[in-house]
């Protein structure tokens, strides 16, 4: 039986146990704190998280401040653990596996700037890589002997053309006397926001001794996921973005046979191991002693942060048990729900634009709660084929949509056009695409017209 | 929680005095006695309802705060950080940590063969802990200056002068020097400023870990000219955590290529700056401040506490005085006169055997009446154990906690002196203190 949740508590059932369920669209929407009409249309930038979940927080916040250093040296790390257990389960990972760091970014750091590279080592990457992951490729490159291979192309391109295409690229480096020490890739690119055929490319990397670091950003909670049986070398995934967990959470997934090459966190602190010194001094370490592995130690206080949003990931995931959508309930109810409304947001705004989602022609680009629509403007006309006054027309759509709007679509000039990334959440419903589709036929007529050049 | 809170809803308006009234500005759980300000700060119920606030309006629309809202904030906040620390705002950014700032630095420095990173001997654990990441993943070596406190400033100076020259003589280079501004275990303000003169003279940069720093002593950046400096407000200032200042001079910002972690603000040589997902930079920021604007996504919302905490600490009145120094003269007269008490009480002594009242800070390390040899073994291992066992007890049973430092073949309790802690806390203290020794003198930590 399912039972409506009442404005002020749960309603408990006849077996005694408090159950709840939010319906996904309108219902759930009362559980945010969106303000003064905000249609959040883009989810998939920076997250947001329900009501409910503020109060775990604000919870753990406030006992911080009670007793900070109680809390801080003593609860912390048992709590710590507690969100580590909920995550590895969920994940499927050992929980030996698995530990919080800020957000992928810094996962992503956390990899390059462990490994040793020799002359000859590369490190290769998908075009669509996130752009402040490309900047660590570069400052690696800058730094170190490594070297780096973009792999480019243009969506929309078929799951297997990135499959070979990574293929091509480790045979070259290979023939070239070099070494593809490790592949970056996304489960779900960010900008266009498409699928990638991560288990696919995981494998290849297995087959082809390459380290295969996937950029999971969107991913928990977005996409269900099998640690165990994807078996990556490194994954890291931003619990903020789709889990409905504050910012910045991001789980950090390291098998253990990789471990050994993570010698520092970033920043390094306390839990650092150096390799033994002359004479035998001790580094003082104010923090009680763990009882567990050096690497988890390590990972267990990395600089004074308010690990507060690490906190909360067993009650997002107890929140979105409760979230239903025809019949289903939980994490199923969760993806079944967000991915077929991003299809359907994908094919309305397409529609009132009269323009087109990008897909690939086996459709697994959107398997995911992302769709890009073309906008109708076309290069030439707007920006006189200038890349630059299309970034410019691209920054005044996304801040006219907030200042006029009250709301944000993530927008980026690629492949020589406009397109919009829509996000898709359990808090929307296919009104606010129809909506949006309005406004960014309006936006596209203002454009049209000039007025972003004034 | 008692019903005597002010300050969430009430007047915000005036003057606060140390003592038992500024204890009702903050959040304490009752009972709680927070005798160790100085490991992770803590800040006052109206900075809670500012920092809500903020993280409110985040939620309340997302991507329009922080693509375009909070770099207006940022800029604000950065103009308060200016003016406190009497810094040209282009030389200061916000940084999560010290941790993060010392990360920042020497993770960005090249280091040749010959070239050696100085540091003082009471550096922070996590400090020399990165220090020994740089040498093994470097060609920089380390060398750690002697010296054992208690030391006079001279003796200080002296031995880092020392350090310097015995490094030339063998060939090799000083090129950096890390030494606090106040060391934290034990807690002792360092003589600093003659320190940076110092590395200036021989043209060693200066990188001051001033963790214990902001809100904590007077700081003027500019006549103190380090090459690089950082400090957390989330320890003294009363900003919530983490909240940090990266001073960086524009002579050396060009040494400072990537934040930590690297983020869409990096400029790669030779590539242009590739397309961000971000708002174009405005209001004239250089690159280096614009690197600093977003390191990836994380709360941000300290950072813009900043200013409303100078606000705070404005009311604050101690006798006649008010703001800053009110709250400097309390805490050190605080410190001084804990030290006393304390140490009578335990029938031990401070560290230093007079108060150096030139040096004065709002630390009193008092030692615990323990012997190394009779009580440990004369073993450190076993000394730590005991001394962890001590924290934990004080915890458990007392409603306290108190920074115990296991140093030169003793304990020392870090006492640390605040606006909401009166004498009464620190006698309170003493007993607690006197209690757990005699349950470690009996072997208890043994078991445990």
């Amino acid at each position: 039986m399912v039972l409506k949740r009442t404005e002020s508590s749960t309603v408990g059932d006849a077996g005694g146990e408090t159950m709840e369920s939010i319906e996904c669209g309108a219902e759930v929407a009362k559980e945010f704190a969106f303000r003064d009409g905000y249609r959040n249309l883009n989810h998939g930038s920076f997250g947001t998280y329900p009501t409910a979940i503020r109060s775990v927080l604000r919870h753990y916040q406030d006992e911080a401040e009670a007793k900070p250093d109680k809390f801080i040296r003593y609860d912390y790390p048992k709590l710590l653990d507690e969100s580590r257990e909920a995550v590895a389960n969920y994940l499927n990972a050992p929980v030996s596996t698995c530990v919080f760091i800020p957000n992928a970014t810094t996962g992503l750091n956390t990899v390059l700037r462990n490994m040793v590279y020799e002359p000859g080592d590369v490190i290769i990457y998908f075009a669509t890589i996130y752009g402040a992951c490309e900047k660590t490729v570069d400052y690696i490159t800058e730094t170190t002997p490594a070297e780096s291979r973009k792999i480019e192309y243009s969506y929309p391109v078929s799951d297997q053309f990135l499959c070979d295409a990574f293929e091509e690229a480790v045979t070259a480096i290979k023939a070239a006397g070099k070494v593809p020490k490790l592949a970056i890739f996304d489960t779900i690119a960010s900008l266009p926001g498409v699928r990638m055929p991560f288990e696919a490319l995981t494998a290849l990397c297995h087959k082809h001794n390459v380290l295969s670091c996937i950029d999971g950003a969107h991913g928990i909670g977005h996409i269900p996921l099998d640690l165990t049986a994807l078996d990556p070398d490194f994954f890291f995934s931003n619990c903020h973005k789709w889990l409905h967990v504050p910012r910045g959470c991001a789980v950090f997934y390291v098998p253990e046979r990789n471990q050994g090459l993570l010698r520092s966190t970033l920043p390094t602190s306390h839990g650092f191991v150096p390799l033994p010194k002359g004479e035998g001094g001790f580094v003082n370490n104010p923090l009680p002693p763990s009882g567990k592995s050096a690497y988890i130690t390590n990972f267990e206080f990395v600089g004074t942060i308010d690990n507060s949003p690490y906190l909360c990931i067993p009650a997002a995931l107890e929140w979105r048990s409760k979230l239903t959508w025809k019949g289903m309930k939980g994490e199923e109810a969760v993806m079944a729900y967000t991915h077929q409304l991003s299809r359907e947001a994908g094919k309305t705004v397409a529609s009132v634009l009269g323009t087109e989602v990008m897909e690939n022609e086996e459709g697994t680009l959107g398997n995911c709660n992302l769709s890009n629509v073309r906008l109708p403007l076309s290069f030439g006309d707007i920006a006189d084929d200038d890349h630059r006054k299309a970034v410019k027309v691209a920054q005044w759509i996304a801040k006219t949509l907030v200042e006029e709007y009250n709301t944000f679509i993530a927008i980026i000039f690629y492949g020589g056009a406009w397109w919009v990334r829509l996000s898709s959440q359990v808090y929307l419903t296919a009104e606010d695409f129809e909506w949006g589709a309005g406004v960014l036929k309006e936006l596209c007529a203002r454009v049209s017209t000039g007025e972003w050049m004034r | 929680m008692n019903g005597l809170k002010t300050d969430e809803d009430g007047d915000a308006t005036g003057t606060i005095e140390c003592g038992v009234e500024a204890a009702k500005h903050f959040a304490f759980a009752p009972g709680w006695r927070n005798l160790n300000h100085g490991s992770f700060g803590t800040y006052p119920l109206s900075i809670r309802k500012v920092l809500r606030k903020h993280q409110d309006d985040v939620e309340a629309q997302p991507d329009t705060w922080i693509r375009y809202t909070y770099p207006r904030l940022l800029t604000t906040a950065r103009q308060a950080v200016s003016q406190y620390l009497h810094a040209p705002l282009e030389t200061v950014v916000f940084i999560p940590n010290a941790s993060t700032g010392i990360n920042v630095v020497l993770r960005n420095l090249v280091f040749a063969e010959g070239e050696v990173i100085l540091y003082a001997p009471t550096t922070y654990g996590a400090v020399e802990k990165t220090i020994d990441f740089i040498v093994e993943t470097t060609p920089a070596q380390s060398e750690k200056v002697a010296y054992t406190l208690p030391a006079s400033d001279e003796v200080i100076v002296a031995a880092f002068e020392k350090a310097i020259l015995a490094l030339r003589k063998t060939g090799k280079v000083a090129r950096l020097a890390v030494f606090d501004t106040i060391s934290s275990l034990p807690g002792r303000r360092l003589p600093f400023e003659k320190l940076t003169k110092l590395c200036r003279e021989y043209k060693v940069l200066s990188c001051i870990d001033g963790a214990h720093g902001i809100g904590h002593i007077p700081l003027d950046l500019t006549e103190l000219d380090p090459d690089f400096f950082f400090s957390n407000a989330h320890k003294w200032l009363y900003t919530p955590r983490p909240c940090a200042v990266l001073y960086v001079p524009e002579r050396t910002q060009s040494l400072m290529r990537s934040t930590l972690p690297t983020s869409h603000g990096f400029v790669p040589r030779g590539k242009g700056e590739a397309r961000s997902p971000l708002p174009p930079r405005t209001n004239g920021d250089s690159e280096f401040v614009h690197k600093f604007e977003f390191v990836a996504s994380v709360d941000n919302s300290p950072y813009l506490c900043f200013a409303p905490a100078l606000e705070w600490r404005s009311r604050i009145t101690f006798d006649r005085l008010r703001g800053e120094e009110a709250v400097f003269a309390y805490c050190q007269q605080q410190a001084r006169e804990a030290g006393k008490v304390v140490a009578e009480k335990l029938g031990t002594g401070i560290l230093g055997d007079a108060v150096d009242l030139a040096n004065l800070c709002n630390f009193a390390n008092v030692r615990l009446p323990l012997s190394f040899r009779d009580d440990a073994g004369g073993d450190e291992g076993t000394a730590i154990k005991m001394a962890q066992w001590m924290s934990e007890a004080l915890v458990e049973k007392h409603s306290t906690f108190m920074a115990f430092v296991f140093y030169d073949e003793a304990w020392w309790v870090r006492l640390s002196a605040q606006v909401y802690l009166t004498m009464g806390d620190f006698a309170w203290g003493a007993e607690r203190l006197k209690e757990v020794c005699a349950l470690a003198k009996r072997g208890d930590w043994k078991s445990g």
